[in-house]
Parts: structure tokens; C-alpha cells; sequence
């Protein structure tokens, strides 16, 4: 069953310093982004960078990452009912 | 035969051992469009590392195999035109580097996106190639940096890694363009996930299968946490290892760790039943 997992980028500010969300998921289903894609001759500023989960097939539903974000910014939902 | 060797082989024994496939006149400037590519659109852009986004996962879940069969196929036609891997063992890597120059070693992308891995413990990678001296053109790209290796130093760095227990496997950049040398481990390599989990052939197997001599086998296990293409397990009511050879990527990890010299890497070509499983 897939879930519906949705990150909320207006909470979650600053994903490369924080990654517990990245690194407390068991099966590595998460993948940090940007939202402006490669930029050329500069680097990118760590308010770009995003959190989505991508190995949708491979959720459990076990909220760990609900649960571990500081600042409540991960929904999962399964069967498209109400996210926790 | 190897289809690329077929292809892109040229009389040499592997198409990565073709100089030709290293040649300046394949580099190719990167495209801006793809660049650019807006990644709020795409999931894939976005989380970074996923070859599929969740349509493939989505028909897969509803069970409709035709449109899996459909999406497959044209993932993977387009990736072997662009950018591909195929598992390489030690030996093999050790001599692609008296082959190639530039090498340089850089951040992995996969674990930079998979777990935010800072970049000072993600010195993995390996770039080959003209592009390698344009890498401050795309500096997230290259995070952290480039550190040109001679092929010494590429050497060592390479046995390093495989004795981490990291797979060795060679990247096109624009077919059959090779300017990758990659050392990486499930989940967070985004080609050895895509291919084990969801059976798309973004990596192809390499030219070897392991095999074990059940008489030399200690039962010591030591080589089961090598394979990271859960084609080793442990039989404990023999004591032996033992190795699905159709799910072998023949990467050798699991023959450099045995003290025994239990195993051996036997060429794919000679096993009739293998010789075309890639």
C-alpha cells in the first residue's frame, strides 16, 4: 500500500543541517532536493533545499519521521485518510 | 556478449577497457534545459535521487504490468542512451585507471541526497574526464570540492573502498561516454536501489559470477555482509555461504574478503544460463 507522505518546505527551513527525518527513517525513504534545480558558478543556499519522500513503495507507516521532526512538518497518510 | 561490448568494444576484452570510450571528443557540454528542469514538478529532481516517480509506483501497486512493462522500457531506453552503470570488480577498476586521466575523487550524490551526508565523510566518488576540470562551473554538483588523484593515488583510494565493502561500478555520461567511477552500497545508491528494488536496468550486472567451493568454505560468514545485491546468504544447517548466482551483480566483494579463498569469480560468458543475464 502506498502512503501519502507530504513535507510542509514553509516548516522544514533547513533540512541539510537538520536530516533526522533522512537519517531516522529505516528504509531510506526520503531524498533531499533544491526547488531551483543545479545553478551555475554558485552555490546553493541551504533555505533551498527540500525534503520529499520518493520510495513511496518502500514506507512501512511507521511515523518515525512524524514523530522525530522538530517542527511537525511530515504528514503520511494511508488509503487517503486522515494524516497524523 | 555483453551488449555494450558488442556495441562500444572495438576488439578490446570489455568496452570500458576501450580507450576510445574516454576520448575527449565524446565529452559533451551539459545541457542547460535539463538543468534547469523545474523540480517542484519533478519528483525526481526534487527528492534528487529516484529514477521513477510515483506514477511507476502507482501502477505497479495496482498491478498493472503492461504500463510497468511500458514506463520500464522507456526508462531504461533512455537512460542507456544517457546515463548508465555497469558493476566493475577491483581488478578491473585498478586498471580503468591507468586508462583514464583525469581522475579526480568527489561527494557521492546519492548519499548526499539520500541522508544529507556531510561532505567531508562523502569522498567516494570518482570523476573521470575533461568535464573534471570544469567542475566549478556546477559547484553543487561537485560539493565539497574535487581532489585530483595520479593513478596511484586512484589506486589506493580504490582498494580503500572496496575494502569498506563499496561496489565498484563504471557510469556513462552521454553513451558510451564513460566518465564515472562510482563505490557505492544499497539503499542509498540511487542505480543499485532502482535495479534491486524495482528491477529497472539502470546498473548492469558486471562480466563475472562468484561461486563457491563448498569443501574451502570455513563457514566463517565473513562474506555475507559484502554483497549488496542479497544474492549471499548463509545456510546454517551446512555452515557454508552460499550464492544465488542468477542474482549475482559479480562485483568480487564478497571473493576480496575471503580468507579462504573459498570463491571465485567465474567469467559470466561461460555459463550458458548466464551468459545473457545482465
Amino acid at each position: 500500500m502506498l502512503p501519502t507522505i507530504t513535507v510542509n518546505d514553509e516548516k522544514c527551513k533547513e533540512p541539510t543541517s537538520c536530516r533526522k527525518c533522512l537519517l531516522i527513517c529505516p528504509t531510506h525513504v526520503f531524498g533531499l532536493g533544491t526547488d531551483v534545480g543545479p545553478q551555475k558558478f554558485r552555490e546553493i543556499d541551504p533555505s533551498h533545499f527540500i525534503v520529499r519522500a520518493v520510495r513511496l513503495d518502500k514506507c512501512s507507516g511507521c511515523m518515525d519521521c512524524v514523530n522525530i521532526c522538530p517542527q511537525n512538518a511530515i504528514q503520511v497518510s494511508f488509503n487517503g485518510g486522515d494524516a497524523r | 556478449m555483453c551488449d555494450w561490448c558488442e556495441k562500444y568494444g572495438d576488439g578490446y576484452e570489455r568496452w570500458y577497457f576501450n580507450p576510445a570510450n574516454y576520448a575527449r571528443r565524446l565529452y559533451k557540454i551539459r545541457r542547460e534545459e535539463a538543468e534547469a528542469s523545474g523540480a517542484e514538478a519533478n519528483p525526481q529532481a526534487a527528492g534528487g535521487m529516484a529514477f521513477v516517480g510515483s506514477d511507476f509506483l502507482e501502477a505497479r501497486e495496482r498491478g498493472d504490468t503492461a504500463e510497468v512493462e511500458r514506463m520500464k522500457q522507456q526508462l531504461e531506453g533512455a537512460m542507456w542512451l544517457t546515463h548508465f552503470g555497469q558493476v566493475i570488480t577491483l581488478e578491473e577498476a585498478l586498471k580503468i585507471t591507468d586508462i583514464m586521466y583525469p581522475i579526480s575523487l568527489i561527494t557521492c550524490a546519492c548519499r548526499r541526497s539520500m541522508e544529507g551526508l556531510p561532505d567531508e565523510e562523502n569522498f567516494t566518488c570518482m570523476g573521470m574526464g575533461a568535464g573534471m576540470y570544469k567542475w566549478e562551473r556546477w559547484p553543487d554538483t561537485y560539493r565539497g570540492g574535487v581532489h585530483f588523484l595520479t593513478p596511484d593515488e586512484a589506486k589506493e583510494v580504490l582498494s580503500k573502498l572496496n575494502k569498506r565493502g563499496l561496489v565498484h561500478s563504471i557510469y556513462t555520461f552521454g553513451t558510451p561516454y564513460l566518465a564515472g567511477l562510482c563505490n557505492c552500497d544499497y539503499p542509498d545508491c540511487a542505480a543499485i536501489r532502482t535495479v534491486i528494488d524495482l528491477g529497472i536496468k539502470v546498473l548492469w550486472k558486471g562480466h563475472y559470477v562468484a561461486k563457491i567451493d563448498p569443501e574451502l568454505c570455513n563457514g566463517c560468514a565473513s562474506c555475507v555482509h559484502r554483497c549488496q545485491f542479497r544474492a549471499l546468504s548463509f545456510i546454517p544447517s551446512k555452515n557454508k555461504a552460499y550464492i544465488d548466482q542468477f542474482q549475482c551483480f559479480g562485483c568480487g566483494l564478497c571473493a576480496t574478503e575471503c580468507d579462504q579463498e573459498a570463491i571465485t569469480l567465474v567469467e559470466r560468458a561461460s555459463l550458458p544460463a548466464l551468459a545473457n543475464v545482465w
